[in-house]
């Protein structure tokens, strides 16, 4: 069940050190790589079946290959790292920059290679002051190594605060200094990213799996896993259970022993309610859904997904309105304003949740919540605003029943027993900037 | 020639686009000035090459990037739901309570900002409350009284 | 059936290949990279847009009002508006499809949500784009009950232009304007999500040559004219379509009246010269009409400094006196502003009837250009564009810097000699500022450098025309009179300008024909009453050669000058039509190769270019290199008799600024805003410094208005 790749030997040695981790055989695959044909580390890639860990689950070897070659498009290529972790429920990309800082660098190094490009800008969430400063002083020790670097630079860029940046398209808009909203696509960063050059967006995970992919061949690290979801995933574990944490696991591992095994089981010997699978964009699971693979396909036939694999335990105390309000409330606050659909219909949604929530709500609003998600999904210019409306939309279809009450009761069941009970969020202290006077 | 402009540069010379030099500018701008406030900005826009106006347009988008006057130190609470389930909001009614002021508030002697903040990506090891941008994990209300006190007699 | 994208920049002389397919099950045939809101249009389907103006660069699918079903595609709807036309892509709109109509719906719900009903005291009412598509498109009904956004309301964001925020319906055509095609930084969006709200920086006016378009390209009432608030409804104006008068771009424009008032300006796309934008000045200035100081009658000088009232038939009398009493020795000072009828009806009865040739011409254009003619949208086709003569382009003929702007993000270089202009295959040649001999100095460079095309930048909005007209009634050369009999002032910008004023101590006596009394009024015998470029009917040629057609919007206080000329001249025997129409044929016969006015047309084209090539004698003399600093002096946009007249521009005047090069200002440790001296043989003036990326080094510029009596050597000193 725990087979570690990405986390490999983390625990009893400290990578943070390049020394120790060349003593594991660190930096070997980007030696290997170097050895091989640009193609051909993409071809080893294809044939790994790695997929994007960042959320959207895309075949990485595939997206490298997208790239136009040199005599294609002689703009410099760039590779962008996806650090801006921002999905609730998700903290892995913030524990593998934190304790294997080089063998993501590593990645970081090969996929260079693989794509040609000279220049990497990692884009990190500006909160995490603790990663940022691992991987400073990680950059600072392989300064002298031009065997290592062999002249690429890593620039660290650190947002400050969006977790649409997260989104690739705005986080290229952020990175090049404007407000991060996404573009539309077409074109594909692959074509037109980052200065409108071709550019690779991958997510830490992704790349700190690279080197091992590598190490050991495709062929051997397509062994773990199942079919459409190979080799290991670092899930992040929270909420109701035991032992939160991070846990790679080879993929397909089965829900239920994500919480009971590596979790522990719920806290205060309670009963499990509801599981958020993927991080809060993610349709969630009842406690009777959990005997499923934690992989791409078992995940699809419930209509939902392992996301940025943040697994989210609630038990029997949690109110679904107070949850609904709750992540309604985060995309609303998230929401970058662009596009219609999401700007409006997030905050519509957040009122009437509210109104449900206090009781206020008559049965028609029910039904006018889900018809405003319906109308936000499949209507907006990114994913943000669809995810919050198929969470949400999740979270009535599959406790109809407490939604119901809360109309028919004309009050919470659950009121401040439940641990979601009147979160302050930052939303609801949201205030304008200073409206301008000007003078004539 | 002030150190920000000098600063501002170099940061653009690290980058093949001297317009990504933006949000570290920024970033040093509010470090420098406390807050961005209108000089603050005038003179970010100015080291950069470009106007105020789109220097509080980007500024504005993000949550770390203040353009009102905040506290010596910041104490951002996460009470997105992984910190939720476990006791947030706990954790900032004590804070609330030891601060003597409302989430969204500064002390009056302008050395503490307390506000809730969204999931800062620690959520296995909730409650996560950032202090001045560096996690204290696992914290539960009876913990805050030691972070105020710290605050208040640290330098 | 085929169509052209619109704004793509392109010329369309090569063909290019075209690609099928349906909409709304109608076949169509369009040019490849035609996008499918002008691909739909050419089936004579509309797919209704918000955000969606090419003009304004990449299509940014923000407002999702243009969903529609797109086969092959993923199986949800698609913003139209960021497609572009495939062979055998199936379009369906709204018209054809659940899906697509369920989406538009959606849109337009989710719009309304926060969109006040105030539309019968809004200023959009009846022209707004989102009261249209909601009664097409729209539910009868809100199912929102909750309070909706709220706002300050109106806020003024300049003297000239309010924002309501609640009405705003976050499109981003306001800022996208500012940002990409102004580039001038000024208005932006602020905040995020749902509490994104539109703004200038701190209480600071958006204070940029072109910020009236804004609101033209709001689609809702959220940005509105000071100037035109509550002045109309849609029902009750007229549009009339005219050019403006007020630079030699001559920009085309509909003019909105009411009752006999003009109420606004608005563009009237010419995709050749302006693109649909116009400059502030162009678009506000129009107040001048109803100046203070407008002058209605004739006025008359009696005894020392007083002067008198006097009726239009004695003002004739007195005039053909002062003309008689003068035997021949007239000097004429032209504006440039006068329409070709106007300059070539004066031109006639004075160089015919009275044997008086000499003129002070605003400028002599030369002729040589017209080998190296292009419509001013070839700028943006550029590789390489020379801006020479060092004044500052946007303030003579703004719409030209938007262009360059174009261009620029179009990947030309811009450079400021043609020493750096290198091997460009495509490179056109830019002249703005003194001693580019009317042109021939910059038509020889682009002979002798192989460059596309040419422009020269004149002063005034008709120069060309002018000087054509003045040429065209010639029978006999000019002979300095001297002493001077009398000396006719023709227009503003003449009576304005210091030299004619020299000229007229040495006149005995003085003619001035003005608008305002603050220009003719203490050094003139008589004065007559002139009128505006919206007044009057007629032709102005502009900086590119092209002739356009002005047409009389209101009905001026005075007669027009050709009607009066023409009246005068009846008295000297001299035939002169009344009638702009016959006028101009009788110069176009000449000048402009018998067009008629007809012809002219509401978008007029541009006479092909002519291929006699000039001497290609390379000019004399390359760039002087000046000693110390030179100083360029300049006439801002917005100064003038017609900006001085209009309360709510004068926020618009030039900052005291001095402008140098970034050269310049590195050498000197000198950095943007800091206080600077300038300084010239005793004299100075302190300034902010600003850095310029568009100067050459050696040059610095400053605003007339700011130079003081700095002399063409300067010295810099923080
Ligand atoms: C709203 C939104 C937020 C996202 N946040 C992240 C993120 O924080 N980290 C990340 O790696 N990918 C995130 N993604 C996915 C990225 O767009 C992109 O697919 C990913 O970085 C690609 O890397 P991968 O192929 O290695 O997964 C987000 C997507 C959306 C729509
Ligand atoms: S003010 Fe008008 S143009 Fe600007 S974003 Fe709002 S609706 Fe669009
Ligand atoms: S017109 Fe297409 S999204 Fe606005």
């Amino acid at each position: 069940m725990a087979t570690e790749l990405v986390l490999a030997d983390a625990r009893d040695r400290d990578l943070t050190k390049l020394a120790e981790y060349e003593e594991v055989a660190g930096y070997t695959a980007l030696a290997k790589a170097r050895g091989m044909e640009p193609q051909a580390v993409i071809d080893e890639v294809v044939a790994s079946e790695l997929r994007g860990r960042g959320g959207a689950f895309f075949p990485a070897g595939r997206k490298w290959a997208f790239i136009p070659k040199p005599d294609q498009n002689p703009n410099p290529h760039y590779l962008v790292v996806n650090a801006d972790e921002s999905e609730p429920g998700s903290f892995k990309d913030n524990e593998i920059m934190a304790t294997v800082p080089h063998r993501f660098i590593e990645g970081c190094l090969i996929t260079a290679h693989a794509v040609e490009a000279r220049q990497v800008f990692v884009y990190i969430r500006g909160e995490y002051t603790g990663p940022y400063e691992v991987l400073v002083a990680a950059l600072e020790e392989l300064k002298g190594r031009d065997d290592l670097l062999s002249g690429v630079t890593i620039v660290l860029h650190r947002g400050a605060g969006a977790y649409i940046c997260g989104e690739e398209t705005a986080l290229l808009e952020s990175l090049e200094g404007k407000r991060g909203q996404p573009r539309t696509k077409p074109p594909f960063p692959a074509v037109e990213g980052l200065y409108r050059s071709p550019t690779v967006v991958n997510n830490v995970e992704t790349m700190a799996t690279v080197p091992q992919i590598i190490r050991v061949g495709a062929a051997e690290y397509a062994k773990l896993g199942v079919p459409d979801s190979r080799g290991t995933r670092v899930v992040s574990i929270s909420g109701h259970v035991q032992r939160p944490g991070n846990y790679e696991i080879e993929n397909g591992t089965s829900v239920r022993s994500l919480i009971y095994d590596l979790g522990g089981g719920i806290t205060g010997d309670r009963a499990l309610k509801a599981v958020i699978p993927g991080g809060s964009s993610t349709v969630i699971l009842r406690y009777d859904e959990i005997d499923v693979g934690y992989d791409f396909n078992s995940l699809l036939a419930l209509k939902t997904a392992m996301g940025s694999a943040g697994v989210v335990v609630l038990d029997d105390r949690c109110c679904m309105v107070q949850l609904g309000i709750r992540i309604s409330e985060f995309y609303e606050h998230e929401s970058c304003g662009k596009c219609t659909p999401c700007r409006e219909g997030t905050r519509w949604m957040t009122q009437i949740l509210r109104r449900l929530e206090a009781g206020d709500a008559e049965q028609h609003e029910l039904d006018l919540l889900l018809d405003v998600c319906d109308r936000i999904n499949g209507k907006c210019l990114c994913p943000l605003g669809e995810t919050a409306a198929i969470a949400v939309a999740s979270y009535v279809d599959k406790f109809r029943g407490e939604f119901q009450q809360h109309v028919d009761e004309g009050a919470c069941p659950f009121g401040d027993s439940s641990p979601l009970h009147n979160v302050l969020a930052p939303v609801a202290m949201h205030t304008h900037s200073p409206v301008a006077t000007v003078p004539a | 020639m002030s150190e920000l402009y000098t600063e501002v540069q170099r940061l653009k010379e690290s980058y093949p686009d001297w317009h990504s030099a933006m949000l570290p500018a920024l970033r040093l701008a509010q470090e420098k000035h406390g807050y961005l406030s209108p000089d603050a900005l005038r003179e970010c826009a100015d080291a950069l090459g470009t106007t105020p106006a789109i220097c509080e347009a980007v500024a504005s988008f993000y949550d770390m990037l203040h353009l009102r006057p905040i506290g010596r130190h910041m104490v951002e609470v996460c009470t997105n739901v992984s910190c939720a389930l476990v006791g947030a909001q706990q954790v900032l009614e004590r804070f609330e309570q030891e601060l003597g002021i409302s989430a969204g508030e500064t002390t009056p002697d302008g050395e503490v900002t307390l506000r809730p903040i969204e999931c800062l990506g620690g959520c296995g090891w909730a409650t996560i409350v950032s202090v001045d941008h560096h996690y204290r994990t696992h914290v539960q209300p009876e913990d805050v009284p030691e972070i105020v006190q710290e605050l208040r007699s640290g330098d | 059936m085929s169509v052209q994208p619109k704004g793509s920049g392109q010329t369309p002389s090569a063909v290019r290949p075209t690609v099928k397919l349906t909409i709304d099950g109608v076949q169509v045939e369009v040019p490849k990279g035609t996008g499918l809101v002008e691909a739909a249009l050419a089936a004579g389907i509309e797919i209704p847009v918000f955000c969606y103006e090419p003009r304004l660069g990449a299509p940014v699918g923000a407002c999702r009002m243009c969903l529609c079903e797109i086969t092959p595609g993923p199986p949800k709807p698609q913003a139209a508006c960021t497609l572009q036309a495939a062979d055998g892509m199936e379009v369906r709109t709204a018209l054809t499809s659940a899906v697509a109509a369920e989406a538009q719906n959606a849109t337009l719900e989710f719009i309304l949500v926060n969109h006040p009903l105030d539309c019968p005291v809004c200023d959009k009412g009846g022209e707004c784009p989102l009261q249209d598509l909601t009664f097409r498109y729209g539910p009868g009904d809100t199912r929102m009950t909750f309070p909706k956004r709220t706002f300050d309301k109106p806020i003024p964001i300049s003297p000239l232009i309010a924002l309501d925020r609640e009405r705003c319906i976050l499109c981003y055509r306001c800022t996208r304007f500012s940002e990409q095609v102004a580039e001038d930084g000024q208005l932006v969006a602020v905040n995020r999500g749902s509490q994104t709200q539109i703004a200038t920086f701190e209480d600071e006016p958006y204070r940029a040559p072109f910020t009236g378009n804004v609101v033209e390209l709001c689609p809702v009432g959220a940005l509105t004219s000071t100037t035109y608030r509550f002045e109309a409804r849609p029902w009750e104006i007229q549009d009339v379509p005219s050019v403006c008068g007020l630079c030699p771009v001559g920009c085309n424009v509909n003019v909105t009246t009411r009752e006999g008032k003009v109420k606004r300006i608005l563009s009237r796309n010419h995709p050749e010269v302006d693109q649909g934008w116009l400059c502030d000045k162009g678009r506000f200035a129009y107040r001048h009409l109803n100046a203070e100081d407008r002058l209605r009658d004739p006025l008359l000088r009696v005894r020392r400094r007083g002067f008198e009232e006097i009726s239009w038939e004695r003002a004739l009398d007195e005039a053909e006196q002062l003309l008689r009493a003068a035997h021949g020795r007239v000097v004429t000072a032209l504006s440039g502003s006068e329409t070709v009828e106007q300059a070539y009806a004066l031109a006639k009865l004075l160089r015919r009837g009275l044997d008086s040739h000499t003129a002070v011409l605003p400028e002599e254009i030369s002729d040589a250009l017209d080998s190296l003619r292009l419509p001013l949208s070839a700028i943006a086709d550029a590789d390489a564009i020379a801006l020479l003569g060092d004044a500052p382009v946007v303030e003579r003929a703004p719409i030209v810097e938007l262009w360059i702007k174009q261009a620029k993000r179009n990947g030309a270089r811009v450079v400021t000699s043609i020493g750096e202009l290198g091997e460009a295959a495509n490179a056109i040649l830019v002249w703005c500022g003194p001693d580019g001999d009317g042109g021939a100095r910059v038509a020889a460079l682009a002979e002798s450098t192989g460059a596309r095309g040419a422009f020269y930048l004149p002063e005034t909005a008709n120069t060309r025309g002018v000087c054509d007209a003045w040429a065209a009634a010639a029978d006999a050369e000019a002979a300095n009179p001297d002493p001077i009999a009398l000396l006719i002032v023709s227009g503003d910008e003449a009576a304005a300008n210091p030299a004619v004023r020299a000229l007229a101590e040495q006149a005995e006596r003085v003619l001035v024909i003005s608008m305002f009394h603050g220009l003719a009024g203490g050094w003139a015998d008589l004065v007559l009453p002139g009128t505006s470029y919206l007044e009057r009917d007629g032709t102005y040629v502009n900086l590119e050669g092209r002739v356009q057609r002005l047409r009389r919007t209101v009905i001026p206080p005075a007669p027009d000058e050709l009607v009066w000329i023409s009246r005068l001249a009846e008295r000297f025997g001299v035939e002169v039509s009344p009638y702009p129409s016959a006028v101009f044929e009788e110069v176009s016969a000449i000048a402009f190769g018998g067009i008629l006015l007809g012809a002219v047309g509401e978008l007029a084209e541009l006479p092909p270019a002519t291929d006699d090539k000039g001497s290609g004698q390379t000019p004399s003399g390359s760039d002087p290199e000046p000693s110390g600093l030179q100083l360029i002096r300049y006439r801002p946009l917005f100064s003038g008799p017609a900006v001085e007249r209009t309360p709510e521009l004068q926020f618009q005047r030039p900052l005291a600024e001095v402008e140098l090069s970034r050269h310049d200002a590195t050498d000197r440790r000198i950095r943007n805003g800091d206080e600077v001296t300038v300084r010239s043989n005793g004299t100075s003036v302190t300034l902010r410094a600003r850095i310029s990326e568009d100067l050459r080094a050696g040059i610095v510029r400053i605003a007339d208005e700011h130079a003081g009596d700095l002399q063409p050597s300067v010295e810099l000193a923080t």
